[in-house]
């Protein structure tokens, strides 16, 4: 039990296509919370986010022989979880009414670490304010921790973009939570 | 966040892994062969190669008549407006746009500037095009081959309804004596 907690995801995921599915279970282990603290970020809806963290398992078991050992497994399983949120919140039609092209203040940067310490502490309903455009890549960078890069392999965007949606939806976040306060 | 809160969440996480464990080990649902992926992917990338080769083969065909139709006199055009092959480019407009579909599901595709790759895709596709009908390559299919057919149906000279002036009557080598 010790030496599967050591053991990388994508060697589990070689175990679970090849000699044992019941493996799978340490994956879902490993990723449920983070998966349905993402999707409930962007459902907003504790029922359909558990529903999409499901679905998400499923179909990563399913296509677990579309996986490519090369790449990393965690942004793979990300975005299947991604898709089936998205597909929810457009079913649902609970995205932000917010316009996507909301103008926004320039030359005002912050530092990362003051956003972060601002997100922890009281900007949840802020970022359920901004267009899930922004919200994608603000989650998955502040509270998930990700790198551009995985987030760029997660929600299949250029890096540059990542990039600019992140700063832009930092301001958006600031905007928002001045006028509340 | 309340004891309760957290409780629920303990709760919901402990059910998903059983709900989808049991699914897994009683086998309603299976992992999808590896072949079926693999077949997957050479169907993409057969798909790619022939709708390039299609698009190429389409515009070089337009390239083709346009020449053989000669510089644009204004009856010329009129002419060439009506025998113009349109279903031609509208199949290469498809080979294109199926190829750009396809590309786009390969895994690079978000990780460059896809509205270049498309640029780069479409360029090297007419470049393709255009070379073959500066070699003169289809000039000699045209002639030989097993596209011989499909392109001189594209040739006016060709075709059966444009008059190229023929002596249709029998030649007679009959000696003229003429009388003053």
């Amino acid at each position: 039990m010790r030496e599967l907690k050591n053991l990388s995801d994508e060697k589990i995921v070689e175990i679970v296509r090849n000699k044992d599915k019941n493996f799978y279970a340490e994956i879902i282990h490993r990723y449920e919370k983070k998966l349905l603290r993402y999707a409930l970020y962007l459902i907003n809806d504790e029922h359909l986010a558990t529903d999409a963290v499901q679905e998400g398992f499923i179909k990563a078991y399913v296509n677990l022989h579309s996986f490519n050992a090369k790449m990393k497994f965690s942004s793979w399983l990300y975005r299947i979880v991604h898709n089936q949120a998205i597909n929810l919140v457009y079913k649902n039609k609970q995205h932000s009414l917010f316009e996507e092209n909301l103008e926004l203040d320039s030359g005002i940067d912050l530092e990362d670490d003051l956003i972060k310490k601002e997100l922890r502490a009281h900007l949840h309903n802020c970022i359920n304010q901004i267009p899930i455009l922004y919200k994608e890549p603000l989650t998955l960078y502040f509270l998930e921790e990700k790198s551009y890069e995985e987030i760029s392999d997660i929600l299949r965007l250029p890096i540059g973009t990542i990039g600019t949606r992140i700063n832009r939806a930092k301001h958006l976040v600031k905007k928002i939570c001045q006028k509340k306060q | 966040m309340s004891k309760k809160t957290i409780k629920n969440k303990t709760k919901i996480e402990r059910n998903l892994e059983k709900a989808i464990m049991t699914k897994i080990i009683t086998g309603s649902i299976n992992m999808k062969p590896r072949w079926f992926f693999v077949l997957g992917s050479a169907s993409m990338i057969i798909g790619l190669v022939a709708s390039s080769i299609g698009a190429i083969f389409l515009m070089n065909l337009l390239f083709f008549s346009l020449r053989q139709h000669g510089p644009m006199g204004e009856w010329r055009l009129q002419l060439m407006m009506e025998s113009f092959p349109w279903w031609v480019l509208l199949l290469a407009i498809g080979g294109i746009v199926s190829g750009i579909y396809l590309l786009k599901k390969y895994d690079f595709s978000y990780k460059k500037n896809f509205t270049l790759i498309t640029g780069v895709f479409i360029i090297a596709l007419i470049l393709a095009a255009f070379l073959i009908n500066l070699t003169g390559i289809n000039d000699l299919w045209s002639r030989q081959g097993p596209m011989r057919g499909f392109y001189q149906r594209y040739s006016p000279f060709s075709r059966q309804d444009l008059s190229i002036p023929t002596y249709r009557g029998k030649m007679q080598n009959k000696s003229r004596n003429f009388t003053f």
